[in-house]
């Protein structure tokens, strides 16, 4: 019994420990205070990814196709390979609207999901709360939708961001192959669903 | 809204797309022999063999997004459509199953279920070989432009409508499909072209597999 708490507690302090902690990262402190994601953020650029999604081993694909409309606003609209569209959002600072979605897709917890991943995608820049360092990478924590994120760069190129809860990482988001402020690949897989999206820049 | 005002945006309308596209509509008669040249063409057609481009048009960005491929069809459904440029993928429709082929990933989609869409890929079917002249589903109107044919097939389905408002097919003088052009609600549209088209060559079964 008493072997029983001790693991309980055990895992009670382990489960409620800090992400950072459990990640090991040395808290750093610097007089600036804003990070920035610009891989969706030029207005002149039409970004457009082939996309890859499986979503309970079921696989389907499409295009995902990313407009910054204006300082903001961005559009985020996904068809099938052969051109039907199956959703249209747009993204406005502190707005959400569904200007289109195919029946199957109307779904409340999904368009959840979606919104959600999709403004992380595409929010360029974030106040911080605190600084750590790992190695060579410098990793910034800061609050999006009132959910903590971790931005982890890589010589001042975001090679991911981490959407955590308690010490547990839920949603990442990895960007790979980057040129010219493009990430050629985005991988965002969720670890609580087993929904995992994988990117590919064709344009 | 005012009956004058309707009729002036009606007219303002009607000249902006008599400008913009300079096509003429075709006399009754001219309607009725482009249908029945077609009609006979896609019941000659046994199989066609098509490189094809495709544009996906979104108002809302710079450019049209292109993609490249070819297009395989064998009468009465068999179709297959492979996209190797600017990345390559393929989906057979073969009795009521699309079965895809993404970059070597290989899935099965049941349609049978999905009325919307058996509606569509009987309407893909038509459009490649270009009969779609069924009256109680569209509003067809006849034009000319340059020396080619215009059909457009405003749909009176309400559910399709959702989808797609309409098609526009361009044939040239044999009868066959140059172009097709499927228009959303929106106005936003998904263009295909094909050019080096081979009819009624044999075709394998085998090569509608993914």
């Amino acid at each position: 019994m008493t072997r029983y708490l001790l693991i309980s507690i055990g895992l009670f302090v382990f489960g409620c420990g800090s992400f950072p902690k459990n990640q090991g990262f040395t808290k750093t402190i610097s007089s600036e205070s804003i990070i920035e994601n610009n891989y969706f953020s030029n207005k002149n650029t039409d970004y457009v990814y082939k996309a890859q999604i499986i979503v309970y081993d079921q696989h389907f694909g499409g295009l995902l196709i990313v407009k910054k409309i204006q300082e903001n606003t961005h559009r985020v609209v996904f068809t099938t390979e052969m051109g039907t569209k199956l959703f249209d959002f747009s993204f406005l600072e502190n707005d959400f609207k569904v200007n289109y979605i195919v029946d199957d897709f109307d779904k409340g917890l999904l368009i959840k999901i979606l919104k959600q991943d999709f403004k992380t995608l595409i929010t360029e820049t974030l106040n911080y709360d605190n600084q750590y360092k790992i190695g060579s990478q410098s990793i910034f924590e800061t609050s999006l939708y009132n959910k903590k994120h971790f931005y982890f760069f890589n010589n001042d190129s975001l090679v991911k961001i981490n959407r955590t809860k308690g010490a547990k990482e839920k949603v990442s988001f990895q960007f790979s192959n980057i040129s010219d402020s493009i990430a050629e690949n985005i991988t965002i897989k969720h670890y609580n669903l087993k929904l995992k999206i994988t990117l590919k820049s064709i344009n | 809204m005012y009956k004058p005002m309707r009729s002036l945006i009606c007219i303002v309308i009607f000249f902006i797309s008599v400008n913009s596209f300079a096509q003429t509509p075709m006399n009754n008669q001219e309607a009725i022999a482009l249908k029945s040249l077609v009609k006979n063409r896609a019941a000659t057609t046994k199989t066609i063999l098509s490189d094809f481009t495709q544009s996906k048009h979104l108002d809302f960005l710079d450019n049209d997004i292109v993609t490249k491929g070819k297009l395989a069809f064998k009468s009465p459904n068999l179709i297959k459509w492979s996209y190797t440029d600017p990345f390559k993928y393929s989906v057979v429709f073969k009795n009521e199953t699309l079965y895809i082929n993404d970059e070597g990933n290989k899935s099965n989609v049941d349609i049978g279920s999905s009325k919307m869409f058996k509606q569509l890929n009987k309407l893909i079917i038509n459009s490649v070989k270009g009969d779609m002249f069924d009256d109680n589903a569209f509003s067809i109107t006849y034009f000319k432009i340059d020396g080619l044919s215009l059909v457009q097939f405003t749909s009176k389905d309400e559910k399709l409508s959702k989808y797609i408002s309409a098609f526009h097919i361009t044939f040239n003088k044999k009868g066959d499909v140059e172009q097709v052009k499927m228009i959303e609600p929106s106005g936003d549209f998904t263009k295909i072209d094909f050019v080096n088209r081979v009819l009624n060559n044999p075709l394998n079964d085998t090569l509608f597999t993914n």
